[in-house]
């Protein structure tokens, strides 16, 4: 095998570049088995800072690492300095902690964690001189295989890999590189590897599919090419508590998003929003136990040295034992100047009692609530069940206790949306900013601030709304007109998102083959790090539209008739289709669903299909 | 120890690839160290308790450093063996303690003490002799000042106070190195570099400054230069 040391390479490159901590590896907990026989390259296809926190990375670098004779290695997107200075020395992306060329490696791992990061994918692959489409490749590459949330929809970027796996990869990792162990000692082409690898539950190779077009050009499906599954199911770990989550990470030396201890508490959510793609993908819920949650947050902090913990998961307030959890931590952490954080927080009483538990006697830095929409009518249709009574509750309560800074997150462009709900929005923060200052002491009150930020809501694969049409941008500019005429004019802090970019996601969230074109040529006219506002430019995508003849209007703002088929059948999350029928109808009826987590099962399909069922650190959820 | 606590002086270095580190991620990574080593350290009093630690002066990016220093305040005494020991143990090793030392509470800071600082800055290029980069460096120590533009502003050095010592250049295999002594304190520290391109600049040499690394920081005292521990 060969192993080319790059460094010799890279470090004259360093004193040119913005923050060259990005490029030098060596970190508290970086892994080193440069022997190995077998050697993976795990790649978030954006900068360190943004990539270095990613949970599912951290998770398949320990268990790859823990396999005999394997070696799990990091790369990240250099920034644009870092990697036009490469290409003019002729230096391909390399990994951290051996600065191999990451072409050399046997797999190369790329999570795709949101649409718009996917010329960035292309930019990884070019950089690596990794040819871009699987079926460019030949024995000599390196497997190229996609992971991550944007997977409920490959088809968009499945020409650029050559297998994706569908779900978590705690145990469908070890499986993958055992198969491809075997092909390689079996001496198989790269064929008869991915057709093995096909094999293996949860991965899909998109050579093995063809698209079906009608005579018009209209999409028919996707179907197997000899011996692959005609639908390939996600993977799901059934026991949470089971697998440890990597408690001795890597600690980074610069400061990166989400520097701190992240411990996953909870896998899934079943609140049943209906717009929520990682509400349907992700289920059942599985909560890890009050007992493993202190052991593993004790050893990470000791492990890691860092200042502050945080809870991670979809839905931390509904862990059936939060606050035992809180208590214990609190008295653990008493005196060690360390924190712990919640991400988000449920709207209601116990949401802010479990942040006056982590906040007691620190800092009060704000507090974060989502109602999402506007009217108590629009609230469900999309079946989010929190009442206007439940957000000034908790605004009150939280203002009483002490908080001053609030921010409130919101939706256009939902489902059945009028204006009247979108004004609905301003008239709500009205009554939030009232009972805020009602609650505040007079003296206080020039400290209140409320955050608002709406976003436009992107029909996702896989939930209620994937039939939905998504509203095309001069009408969420109109909308996001009437949203600012409806706010209070002081004492509000309105941020939105670009109206450009929420198209295009909807664009690549619901897009088929054809779509793969259309990000190439984006990526050729210059586009990459297009989630970087300063580096995100439409013209390049509407040129891309126009040159490979996609037409993005049909995809993102056209209402699907039920029984057409979908770019993302032969992918299946387990909810089933029926399942989503019926919340589609329920949400235009007005009618909402409960939590299965809570009360009864609401027939989602997802425990039968998968053999799993909830589980519960707790005895049940209150 | 007056307030009970005990004041730890650390020497550790900058080395390798670490030396890619800013000095607020050199910080950032020491303070975890020192949480990872479990060493009692005291913690601020106030709004937003942190860890109560101090640091030497700065080290730019891409500049090593071979005696660097922090000190932690410690509310349970421990010997400084036993806590350098943990430490070394707890610290990536491009940035390993060397020693510690407990000081007394009075003694001045460290941003205050450490005024002399001693550098070695390797040069390459085709003009990058011994003797021709000392003929540039003496012809600019000659003028006294060095004016520079940093961020938009004009910045005087007065190279009488700025150098304490003159500077040496010798040959090395791939050009020459120089030793500076460079003065700190609030009036401003004369960053070698920012001395070495002028002169380099101002003679047209075909040179550049490859390495920076500051061998020594240390305290002026009466009889000269010391240590600080």
């Amino acid at each position: 095998m060969t192993r080319t040391d790059l460094w010799n390479r890279v470090e004259p490159l360093l004193a040119g570049v913005e923050r060259p901590a990005r490029y030098i590896d060596r970190e508290w907990g970086a892994s080193h088995c440069e022997d190995a026989g077998y050697a993976v390259a795990l790649i978030y296809p954006d900068t360190y800072e943004i990539g270095q926190a990613n949970q599912a990375i951290a998770i398949l670098y320990n268990a790859l690492n823990a396999l005999d004779d394997t070696a799990a290695e990091r790369a990240y997107l250099p920034w644009v300095d870092m990697s036009s200075a490469m290409r003019e020395a002729g230096v391909p992306l390399f990994s951290l902690e051996s600065c191999r060329p990451v072409r050399e490696f046997d797999l190369v791992g790329i999570t795709v964690p949101y649409e718009l990061t996917l010329t960035n994918v292309l930019e990884t692959l070019d950089l690596a001189q990794i040819p871009l489409r699987a079926a460019d490749r030949s024995d000599a590459d390196p497997l190229v295989i996609g992971g991550g949330p944007c997977v409920y929809n490959p088809e968009p970027f499945a020409p650029f890999f050559d297998a994706i796996l569908i779900g978590e990869g705690e145990e469908a990792v070890t499986e993958i590189v055992a198969a491809h162990r075997r092909a390689k000692e079996a001496g198989l082409s790269r064929v008869e590897t991915l057709e093995a690898l096909s094999r293996v539950p949860g991965v899909y190779v998109p050579s093995l599919y063809r698209v079906l077009s009608a005579e018009d050009g209209s999409f028919l499906g996707v179907e197997p090419i000899g011996s692959a599954p005609a639908r390939v199911a996600k993977r799901v770990v059934a026991d949470l508590d089971a697998m440890r989550p990597p408690v001795a990470g890597i600690v980074p030396f610069m400061d990166v998003v989400h520097d701190r201890f992240g411990i996953e508490v909870l896998r899934g959510c079943t609140r049943g929003c209906r717009f929520c793609q990682a509400g349907m993908v992700y289920r059942p819920v599985r909560e890890r136990t009050a007992d493993t949650i202190v052991r593993d947050v004790m050893a990470g902090l000791a492990c890691s040295g860092y200042d502050e913990v945080s809870l991670t998961s979809l839905s931390t307030t509904d862990h059936s034992q939060l606050e035992e959890v809180l208590r214990r931590l609190g008295k653990r952490l008493e005196g060690s100047g360390v924190s712990v954080s919640l991400p988000s927080l449920r709207v209601d009483a116990f949401g802010v009692e479990m942040a006056r538990l982590v906040s007691a006697g620190g800092k009060k830095s704000g507090l974060t609530f989502a109602p999402e929409a506007g009217t108590q009518r629009m609230r469900d249709v999309i079946n989010k069940n929190v009442t206007e009574e439940d957000l000034l509750g908790s605004v009150q309560r939280a203002f009483e206790a002490g908080w001053r800074r609030v921010k409130l997150y919101f939706m256009i462009g939902l489902p059945t949306e009028t204006d009247e709900d979108i004004a609905g929005i301003g008239r709500l923060v009205s009554r939030v900013l009232h009972t805020a200052r009602e609650a505040t002491p007079p003296s206080a009150r020039g400290s209140i601030r409320v955050a608002v930020s709406v976003s436009t809501f992107v029909p996702k694969a896989q939930t209620p709304f994937q039939w939905d049409a998504q509203i095309p941008y001069d009408e969420v500019r109109r909308r996001q007109g009437v949203l600012r005429e409806s706010m209070p004019r002081k004492g509000v802090d309105l941020h939105w998102h670009d109206a450009e970019v929420s198209f295009l996601e909807g664009v690549v969230a619901r897009g088929g083959r054809e779509v793969a074109d259309v990000i190439e040529a984006a990526w050729r006219s210059g586009a990459v790090f297009d989630a970087w506002t300063e580096q995100f430019r439409l013209q390049r995508w509407l040129d891309a539209f126009e040159s490979t003849g996609v037409d993005p209007a049909t995809i993102a703002n056209r209402e699907r008739s039920e029984d057409e088929p979908l770019p993302w059948d032969h992918i299946s999350a387990a909810v089933s289709p029926r399942y989503l029928r019926s919340e589609r109808a329920r949400a235009l009826a007005g009618t909402t669903t409960t939590d299965c987590s809570f009360d009864g099962c609401t027939g989602c399909d997802v425990c039968g299909e998968l053999g799993v069922d909830i589980v519960l650190g707790g005895a049940s959820r209150g | 120890m007056a307030n009970g606590e005990f004041r730890l002086r650390v020497r550790y270095g900058k080395t390798d690839r670490l030396r890619w580190l800013s000095h607020l991620e050199v910080i950032h990574t020491l303070e975890r160290s020192l949480r990872r080593a479990e060493l009692p350290y005291a913690i601020t009093q106030g709004f937003s308790p942190h860890m109560k630690v101090a640091f030497g002066p700065a080290l730019p990016v891409g500049t090593a450093g071979l005696e660097e220093y922090l000190e932690v305040w410690l509310t349970r005494y421990t010997t400084a063996e036993e806590a350098l020991a943990r430490l070394v143990a707890a610290t990536p090793a491009g940035l390993a303690p060397q020693a510690a030392v407990f000081v007394g509470d009075r003694d001045s800071s460290l941003g205050a003490a450490l005024t002399i600082a001693q550098y070695q800055v390797g040069i390459v290029g085709k003009e990058a002799s011994a003797a021709q980069v000392q003929a540039a460096l003496d012809s600019v120590i000659a003028e006294q000042t060095l004016e520079v533009v940093h961020k938009g502003k004009n910045k005087v050095y007065d190279l009488a106070r700025c150098l304490p010592e003159e500077a040496r250049v010798s040959d090395t295999e791939s050009g020459s190195v120089i030793a500076l002594t460079v003065r700190m304190g609030p009036e401003g520290s004369l960053r070698p570099e920012v001395l070495i391109r002028a002169a380099l600049a101002a003679a047209s040499l075909d040179a550049s400054v490859a390495t920076t690394t500051r061998i020594a920081t240390l305290v002026e005292t009466e009889g000269g230069w010391a240590r600080p521990m």
